[in-house]
């Protein structure tokens, strides 16, 4: 024993022991004031908080933003400006919206941000930024993507040779063989199916166009798992003139007869952009039609799409809501939220519980030095999780839209509420979903979000926002339950009245944006260019048939290994998995690692 | 006391090849050393050899993941180690040892596995598109190679070796035991923070050798003539090293702004507490060929002094095992310090040691000459990373009445 005793004591002298890794997730209880729970939230957290500020902002988003500067000011004049330069565009623009912002935050959010920066050593600034960029970022990135698809070749036509005189009704509309049936000119990207019930060999044709002209080239077809690209011999591409290529694609085989066929088109530009690098023609998104060949029998609406496995998307952050007969232990929200990990966010997880001196308690789930998070409920049973919807009709797009006249001194400038702390509207104030809803839709958010409230009544209900800076007349606000029905008579996203798959793009609010041409770039609907649209309906059909396919009632283990199933994760940029059981008031959460799914998911319950 | 060089010694540094070995009083010893180390690989906790730097995943904000960087990075160091030795008595001698970093090479054998398919390229990014999207971020390119020919003064080293005294039946039986103490000095220079590509050159990040060493050796002779020249050599040493923390400052990003900011989480500077080591070495030295001896001013004239001479080849083979403790990062980040810890967790060294030393002293050249070869590979360690090293030179000895 005494050799034993001493090498111990040694070893406990000298450091024998390995080190070991500090906790990438946290659970954080916060107590007091706004401010007091900021400052333990900050002084508990300071070493994380730094480290996340600085990997996630200062040596990922700022710089990657910045690259945006060239582009934004030839448009806009004021980021030619000294300050803006050498990589200072990002901070300057996230700090001049989140100084935009702050007044809506209200009190209590800008004295919990204080005690953050009191207990951490962030400026009060940093702390601003670091809570507001989501939304800036998203609503910046949103404009910069939609500008890039403007450059970029668009799909002027698509046609389904033969289709039209094939005796059969391939629009579900009815009729058989009407005029231009199976023409889509001028081409909308489809919401449900492209055709339906085409025969086996049906070519496709598509016409892309571009006045920098098409790089015949680039063209690429996918079909279900086949790839054509050019000097392929079933993919004609002939350049029809200087801006214009069509693509021919002729089956080499029959297409799989009775079923669900996925076209994914894209094709890029010949003028080729140097800076800021890497070099790169302008791409079209990929967009993707889906039909069903003969025999299927399915209306366009009933087509379900099937997962694409080439390794060209991500899936989105998606929802599921469950309740009454289909959750027989009581009502449930599932949320899987993937976004910006940037190999930093998932080491910076933390749950936090917060106890206020009035109001109720509540649980959030998000990162240090975050006031909020994207997901949470609170001691009365509601809980709220949101998605980003990608929406022109934003709160910075708004901005241009007031400085119009003098575009040359107008700036980037987002307004509004950011998602969370309409997250955390609904947590302080809610005690049924209903007013869940109220709290969400009474202030205006930065950027489009999916959000879905429920309550441990059963209160069931999503809310998709924008910023209505177009004046549409529903103040952006665009509500369904899952009892909800559309024009067709069918659930907006639902497989019964007690359930709701809610993705991140708008089900409802389709027409999220008017289309103009502002200072020489189109403004479209979501559906037009979000790189979100076409991979959230998948998400969502893909959602929905396990839970159509689900016989037993929805349970949280049920939802938690939806949650990880490998179809519906992103790899890369999965921040959190997390289960809202709103009867036990329980939070089950995965997150601290990469995908979040990777860690299992760990149970906070926060009480009544 | 005219004294015959006899005991001028098999090894210039104070890690002598004979584990006891000391030099006559007053006998001096100048030792010029080249040193040829080559490091590729660090050994996993499951003795796997790995890269000696992680993948890098990189990712787009927002785009997922662009790539994975990879680096091999093979690193190469020329050493000039000039060594002085003194024989204060006859038991106890000191000496010094000054390594200059003469030149530096690392080939860093960057390659890239493409990550996610980015949309606004229209492919996955290549290792050509990454730096390029990183040059527009201010973030230069890691060179293929970086060579720095600049002299550097590494942590020189003094120490003293005493010879303990020995009972009868050690004298009986040809054994003898020393103790030894080495200190280093804080000359060498701590790698730039600021550079994607840099080597330090004190002891901790040559990581070869301790700050304060005290070693306790042993040596037993086999088949010893009558002149006290022995066929065959068993030694043993024992030793503790023990390492000071040292203060570190962060890098601020100047000039490789995504790869080096880290000052603000990590705090402008930071410690490491770099854990101390525990070593055995067991050794044998086997005399393949006395040589022809003559008379000489090495030997003071006399025949049967230069009989008791060095013979003129030695061969010399060593196994040292060396375990060391868990390297302690302190920083304002503990994320950081892990994410350096995991690399420096408690682990251990197996290094053999093959050397062939050449004396002149017995033909009356007051020269030795040696080369060795040292290696970490035959037994695979523990979270340590093994540099083998060549090394060649040559001894001169003096004395001075």
């Amino acid at each position: 024993m005494k050799p034993s005793l001493l090498l111990s004591a040694l070893c406990l002298t000298l450091g024998c022991a390995p080190a070991t890794p500090p906790p990438t997730r946290e659970t954080l209880v916060l107590t007091g004031t706004a401010y007091d729970r900021g400052l333990q939230h900050g002084t508990q957290l300071r070493s994380k908080i730094r480290s996340f500020y600085t990997t996630l902002m200062a040596n990922s988003l700022f710089p990657f933003l910045s690259r945006e500067q060239p582009d934004i000011a030839t448009l806009l004049k004021e980021y030619e400006a000294e300050r803006y330069q050498n990589g200072g565009f990002a901070r300057e623009l996230l700090l001049e919206s989140a100084k935009n912002l702050e007044r809506d935050i209200g009190r209590n959010g800008r004295d919990e941000m204080r005690g953050i920066a009191d207990g951490s050593g962030l400026t009060y600034d940093e702390v601003l930024i670091l809570n507001t960029f989501v939304d800036t970022t998203l609503a910046v990135r949103g404009i910069g993507l939609a500008i890039r698809q403007g450059r970029a070749p668009v799909v002027e036509s698509v046609e389904f040779l033969g289709v039209g005189a094939d005796g059969r009704d391939n629009s579900g509309e009815g009729a058989v063989d009407e005029a231009d049936e199976g023409v889509i000119k001028p081409y909308v990207p489809p919401f449900f199916a492209a055709a339906v019930e085409v025969a086996v060999d049906t070519k496709l044709r598509v016409v892309f166009a571009d006045p920098d002209g098409v790089d015949p080239q680039t063209v690429r077809v996918r079909v279900n798992e086949g790839l054509f690209t050019f000097g392929d011999p079933a993919l004609e591409v002939v350049e029809l003139d200087a801006t214009r290529v069509q693509a021919t694609w002729t089956p080499p085989s029959p297409l799989p007869a009775a079923s669900v066929v996925t076209f994914v088109l894209s094709a890029g530009d010949k003028r080729i952009i140097e800076v800021p690098g890497p070099p790169r023609a302008s791409f079209r998104r990929d967009e993707e039609l889906v039909v069903t060949t003969q025999g299927a029998g399915l209306a366009p609406r009933d087509l379900s799409r099937p997962a694409l496995t080439d390794n060209r998307t991500r899936p989105p952050p998606f929802v599921v809501g469950a309740r009454g007969a289909r959750a027989a232990d009581g009502p449930l929200l599932a949320h899987s939220f993937a976004l910006l990990d940037a190999n930093t966010a998932h080491k910076h997880t933390v749950l936090l519980v917060h106890r206020p001196d009035t109001g109720p308690a509540y649980a959030t789930v998000g990162w240090a030095g975050i006031v909020y998070g994207i997901s949470g409920l609170n001691e009365r049973g509601v809980g709220v999780a949101c998605n980003p919807s990608d929406t022109l009709d934003n709160s910075v797009v708004g901005s241009v839209l007031d400085q119009v006249a003098d575009l040359p001194r107008a700036k980037l400038l987002a307004s509004g509420l950011p998602v969370g702390f309409l997250v955390k509207r609904v947590l302080e104030r809610a005690s049924t979903a209903a007013e869940g809803v109220g709290a969400l839709t009474d202030i205006a958010p930065v950027y489009g979000w999916n959000c879905t409230v429920a309550d441990d009544q059963g209160g069931l209900e999503v809310v998709e926002l924008d910023s209505d800076v177009f004046k549409q007349g529903q103040r952006g606000v665009y509500r369904y339950t899952p009892t909800d029905r559309d024009p067709s008579m069918r659930r907006y996203s639902s497989v019964t009245d007690d359930d709701v798959i809610v993705g991140s793009s708008y089900t409802r609010n389709v027409e999220d944006s008017i289309t103009l041409t502002l200072a020489g770039q189109r403004v479209v609907p979501q559906r037009f260019w979000s790189g979100f649209f076409f991979r959230s309906r998948r998400v969502i059909d893909d959602v929905t048939r396990r839970v159509a396919a689900r016989t037993e009632p929805i349970d949280v283990a049920w939802l938690e290994s939806v949650l990880v199933t490998p179809e519906v994760v992103d790899r890369s940029d999965s921040m959190n998995a997390v289960v809202l059981d709103l009867r036990r008031r329980t939070v089950h959460a995965a997150m601290g690692t990469v995908p979040a799914t990777d860690s299992p998911f760990v149970a906070t319950e926060l009480g009544r | 006391m005219r004294r015959a060089l006899l005991w001028l010694l098999l090894s210039p540094s104070l890690a002598f090849a004979l584990e006891t070995q000391v030099l006559p009083q007053g006998a001096i010893m100048l030792d010029v050393g080249y040193l040829r180390t080559s490091l590729d690989k660090q050994w996993s906790g499951d003795r796997r050899a790995l890269s000696l730097i992680d993948d890098i995943p990189r990712y787009e904000p927002g785009g997922g993941l662009q790539g994975i960087l990879r680096a091999r990075p093979v690193a190469e160091f020329d050493f000039l180690l000039v060594s002085a030795l003194y024989g204060v008595t006859d038991a106890l001698s000191v000496g010094v040892n000054v390594p200059i970093l003469m030149r530096s090479t690392i080939a860093t054998n960057l390659s890239w596995e493409p990550g996610d398919y980015q949309p606004q390229l229209g492919r996955k990014y290549s290792l050509e598109d990454f730096w390029s999207w990183a040059a527009s971020m201010g973030q230069p390119r890691v060179p293929d190679r970086v060579v720095n020919t600049q002299f550097r003064l590494a942590d020189i080293v003094l120490g003293a070796k005493y010879l303990l005294p020995r009972f009868e039946w050690m004298k009986a039986n040809h054994f003898r035991w020393s103790a030894q103490l080495n200190v280093a000095l804080p000359t060498g220079s701590n790698a730039d923070p600021e550079e994607a590509v840099s080597v330090g050159t004190n002891l901790w990040e040559l990581h070869a050798a301790g700050d304060v060493e005290l070693h306790l050796a042993a040596d037993k002779h086999f088949f010893v003539d009558e002149a006290g020249v022995y066929r065959l050599n068993l030694g043993a040493d024992a030793s503790y090293a023990f390492f000071r923390p040292r203060q570190y400052t962060a890098g601020k990003g100047l000039k490789n702004p995504l790869l080096n900011n880290n000052a603000f989480y990590v705090g402008d500077t930071y410690w490491i507490d770099p854990g101390d080591w525990f070593a055995g070495t067991v050794s044998v030295d086997v005399v393949p060929f006395i040589g022809p001896t003559r008379a000489s001013i090495v030997s003071g004239g006399s025949l049967e002094k230069a009989q008791a001479l060095p013979p003129m080849v030695t061969l010399s083979a060593s196994y040292t095992y060396i375990a060391t403790l868990q390297s302690d990062w302190q920083s304002n980040s503990k994320l950081w310090d892990w994410e350096r810890e995991k690399l420096w967790q408690p682990g251990e060294k197996n290094v053999f040691k093959f050397t062939g030393t050449v004396s002149l002293l017995r033909l009356g050249v007051p020269i030795q000459l040696y080369a060795s070869y040292r290696t970490q590979d035959i037994v695979p360690g523990r979270f340590t990373r093994p540099a083998n090293v060549f090394t060649g030179g040559v001894r001169a000895l003096m004395k001075f009445w």
